[in-house]
């Protein structure tokens, strides 16, 4: 089920809200368990056939999760135990997300033909990297014992489950346990809905708008310099205003609930720097990366140039969380390469005098840029080759045909840049604080509470209006 | 805690009035002419699978024109001056039978008596029944609760209403309709005519030329992408969309004349095909044989083959790749289709089949 469709916003949502606080004024228990089976239902309404999977997933790593935490082990079995669960893990994320990829290849290789197709159930990278995450906490010894309903509903809550954000225990689990997110609040109802709003909008009427622009560059035989560039320009922002309002609609989802997620997405293409680009996009990942990956590998304790081997590696894995394709490997490596160079520059430059900071910046801002979309084309692309096409009509000025088509998509791409750049993200308008659990303080004080409420109500509007009846989420098969 | 329900509340109904507001105004609006013709400047759309919907509703016509991408630069005003008829162009890019035979129904319904038909091999591909097809509402065109409900809760027309609305201001007229085409709009042209037409002043030799066309032709029958050629085709499956889609629609009206016609491709089309996948230069052969000695059974049909016209075909220069020709041979085709000169003989129908696949065997590619 799409948070973007018509049974979602009119059946699915209020029904669940409605039977999670009317449980909610008898126990607390009950409506945890009620949301956890509200998202299996979500997750089993387009994709039954996975449930069972994801149940023995949850299965599996609470079990493996309890040796951790309450069993009295010793230190090497708790290695074991850590390294079954995570192997586990590992194991059926590569069956179900890699087998096709690595049996395509043997075949290339050896020009065999064993041919696998293997469907990807959706959600799994998700609940699959939360669950690890969780284990290797259990391993350090960070984790309390936790019961199972909250536990299933941690990894099922549907707001994140088949996109994200990547969700941390320690950050979830207390909230499901606390007594207060079972009452109707109705200020975190209000700025949920808004922050909802604004997603939905953000998806239906923004990414979905410039979609058909995309077709410019990627499904052209041989695309111009100026279709090239739209083509890549639009598929850049049809992606940020597809993720970035998946993650407002699950934030403002999980708002109405009284939980409140993660940060995914802080305006990513305002980043002056690669680094400060990971640091803005897919947030919840680049953390996972950073804490479980990264460091695990020894991140940059061990010498420079194995700082730049981790980051690398990091990357490249990171490419292919993201599909099982040579295209998300490429696009892996240039982000590892990307990073290492901005690394190496903060080594090797010294700090530019003050009066230079702000054209730094720019010009930091407008090379990171560049950089991302040249990624995006190898991350859309069907193939290596075919982003080579793509990137070649980029870099080839002589072939230009700026048509009506090519000036109107020029026009739109212009507004879509001003959003980008000269908005204010959806944190900022609502005050969304994650760390403090705060949003909406200046609606709740009165100040431009009809502004914003008038506002939200269009935004909302024309959210629903946008929907189309064939429109997916990019992050959907990650 | 009663004031911010209170907000919830008004938040809410504010946004279900503005879903109403935006409804109204598409429905007054109606930018696609489906419930009246337009009160202000009427607009049209490139936007073929959407816009047939209000020009069947809109249009008066007594001939449909359907095809693909090789009949969609026609103009209606050529049409009609060639053959004497008063034309609606329904041609759309990537169409299939299923999609075109739907279309052709709701024509000849609202009055068609004489369909002239670019029939493609590719059409009878298989593809999504026309009921569950998510690139043609069948709703918006039968008119059904939910086609009107997705046509006026939608936010596109809404934008396209409130634009058609600001371009009847009279101050705003003029610069508006001059600016629209360049625009992020979907009902932009201000003439039926010019759906999908080419500009007057369009460079043809710049974009139909031999240059052109073998590069198409060495890109296709490249070894890694040959196999392209004959993804969809499969003998039994063209065979039966052709009986379903083309020969049903045929029979169901057999007060309606149809003038049907294979398109002049490129030579090298057929050739890419001899080179790098001869299966499917069979299936194609015997997919319109089957179509020609079928056609020449049915009274109300003029079949007319342009695939073995050498003097064109063989013109690279006519092409923008391997199959899609250029205007000036769009004028020919009208040409034809009104002295009959290719018809094909309902007693000999797979003559010109025959010098095509002569012709075929015979061609050799130029090299640069």
């Amino acid at each position: 089920m799409l948070f973007n469709s018509y049974p979602f916003i009119l059946l699915f949502l209020p029904a669940v809200l409605a039977g999670y606080f009317c449980l909610g004024r008898r126990s607390n228990l009950a409506p945890v368990i009620w949301l956890a089976l509200a998202s299996l239902a979500f997750y089993a309404i387009g994709n039954w056939e996975f449930v069972a999977l994801l149940l023995t997933s949850i299965a599996f790593n609470y079990g493996v999760g309890h040796l951790l935490i309450v069993a009295k082990l010793g230190a090497a079995q708790r290695k074991s135990a850590l390294a079954l669960g995570v192997v586990g893990d590992l194991l059926v994320l590569g069956i179900f997300k890699y087998a096709g990829f690595a049996t395509e290849n043997v075949d290339a290789l050896l020009g065999t033909d064993f041919a696998i197709h293997v469907l990807l159930p959706v959600g799994i990278s998700f609940y699959t990297f939360t669950q690890i995450a969780f284990l290797v906490d259990a391993w350090r010894g960070q984790v309390a014992a936790y019961a199972l309903p909250p536990y299933a509903l941690f990894v099922t809550y549907f707001p994140h489950l088949i996109a994200g954000p990547i969700l941390h225990h320690k950050d979830m689990i207390p909230q499901f346990e606390r007594q207060e997110t079972k009452r109707p609040y109705a200020h975190l109802i209000l700025c949920g809905i808004i922050i909802f709003a604004i997603g939905l909008f953000k998806k239906t009427c923004l990414a979905d708008g410039i979609q058909p622009l995309v077709a410019l560059a990627f499904e052209a035989r041989s695309p111009s310099f100026d279709q090239a560039w739209l083509g890549a320009l639009a598929y850049t922002f049809r992606l940020y205003f597809d993720f970035s309002g998946y993650s407002d609609m699950a934030i403002g989802i999980s708002l109405m609930f009284g939980i409140f997620l993660p940060v995914n997405f802080n305006s990513p293409y305002k980043a002056i720097s690669i680094v400060d680009f990971w640091r803005r996009w897919h947030m919840t990942l680049s953390q996972f990366l950073r804490d479980y990956l990264y460091i695990t590998l020894g991140g940059n304790r061990r010498g420079r140039v194995l700082r730049y081997v981790n980051l690398m590696i990091t990357m490249l894995l990171g490419g292919l969380w993201h599909g099982a394709a040579w295209t998300f490997v490429v696009w892996g490596a240039l982000h590892g390469a990307y990073l290492c160079i901005n690394h190496a520059f903060n080594a090797l430059v010294p700090d530019v005098p003050a009066i230079f900071a702000r054209p730094a910046r720019i010009a930091g801002a407008v090379l990171t840029f560049i950089a991302v979309v040249v990624a995006w084309v190898f991350f859309r692309a069907e193939s290596v080759s075919w982003a080579l096409r793509v990137l070649c009509a980029m870099a080839d000025p002589s072939n230009i045909v700026f048509g009506r088509e090519e000036i109107a998509g020029l026009v739109l791409v212009v507004i879509y840049a001003a959003l980008v750049w000269l908005a204010p993200n959806t944190q900022d308008i609502m005050g969304y604080d994650h760390g403090n659990r705060t949003v909406g303080e200046t609606l709740r004080e009165g100040r431009l509470r009809p502004l914003l409420l008038y506002a939200g109500s269009l935004v909302l509007a024309f959210g629903i209006l946008g929907i189309q009846s064939h429109s997916e989420f990019i992050y959907f098969r990650f | 805690m009663h004031g911010p329900f209170t907000h919830l509340r008004r938040l809410l109904l504010a946004s279900i009035a503005c879903v109403l507001g935006a409804a109204a105004l598409t429905y007054l609006v109606d930018p696609l002419q489906l419930f009246r013709a337009s009160h202000l400047a009427a607009f049209y759309s490139d936007d073929t699978r959407v816009q047939n919907a209000g020009l069947i509703r809109s249009q008066s016509f007594d001939t449909a024109f359907m095809g693909t991408s090789l009949a969609i630069h026609f103009r209606q005003s050529d049409i009609n001056r060639a053959l004497g008829v008063h034309s609606l162009k329904l041609a759309m890019t990537g169409s299939n039978s299923r999609q075109q035979s739907f279309v052709l129904e709701q024509a000849i319904d609202r009055g068609a008596r004489r369909v002239i038909w670019e029939m493609d091999d590719f059409i009878f591909v298989d593809a999504a029944d026309i009921e569950a097809d998510p690139y043609l509402s069948v709703d918006l065109y039968r008119r059904t609760a939910k086609g009107i409900a997705s046509y006026l809760f939608s936010a596109a027309m809404a934008k396209e209403s409130l634009f058609v609305l600001l371009r009847s201001i009279p101050p705003l007229r003029q610069p508006l309709t001059s600016a629209a085409p360049f625009l992020p709009v979907k009902f932009a042209l201000s003439d039926v005519d010019v759906i999908y037409a080419l500009p007057r002043e369009f460079d043809l030799a710049r974009d139909y030329n031999a240059k052109k066309a073998l590069a198409s032709f060495a890109y296709i029958t490249n070894p890694v992408r040959s196999r392209f050629l004959g993804e969809g085709y499969g003998y039994d499956a063209m065979v039966r969309h052709f009986e379903q889609d083309a020969l049903g629609l045929i029979t169901r009206h057999p007060d309606v004349m149809f003038d049907i016609y294979f398109p002049p491709y490129s030579i090298l089309q057929f050739v890419a095909m001899r080179d790098a996948s001869p299966e499917t230069l069979k299936i194609v052969t015997d997919v319109t044989a089957v179509i020609a000695e079928r056609l020449a059974q049915v009274p109300n049909v003029r079949l007319h083959d342009f695939r073995a016209i050498k003097a064109v075909t063989h013109d690279l220069n006519n092409y923008g790749d391997v199959i899609h020709h250029s205007p000036v041979v769009d004028a020919m085709v009208l040409k034809w289709l009104a002295s009959g000169e290719y018809r094909v003989d309902p007693n000999r129908p797979l003559a010109s089949l025959e010098r095509l696949k002569a012709q075929v065997e015979a061609y050799r590619v130029p090299q640069p």
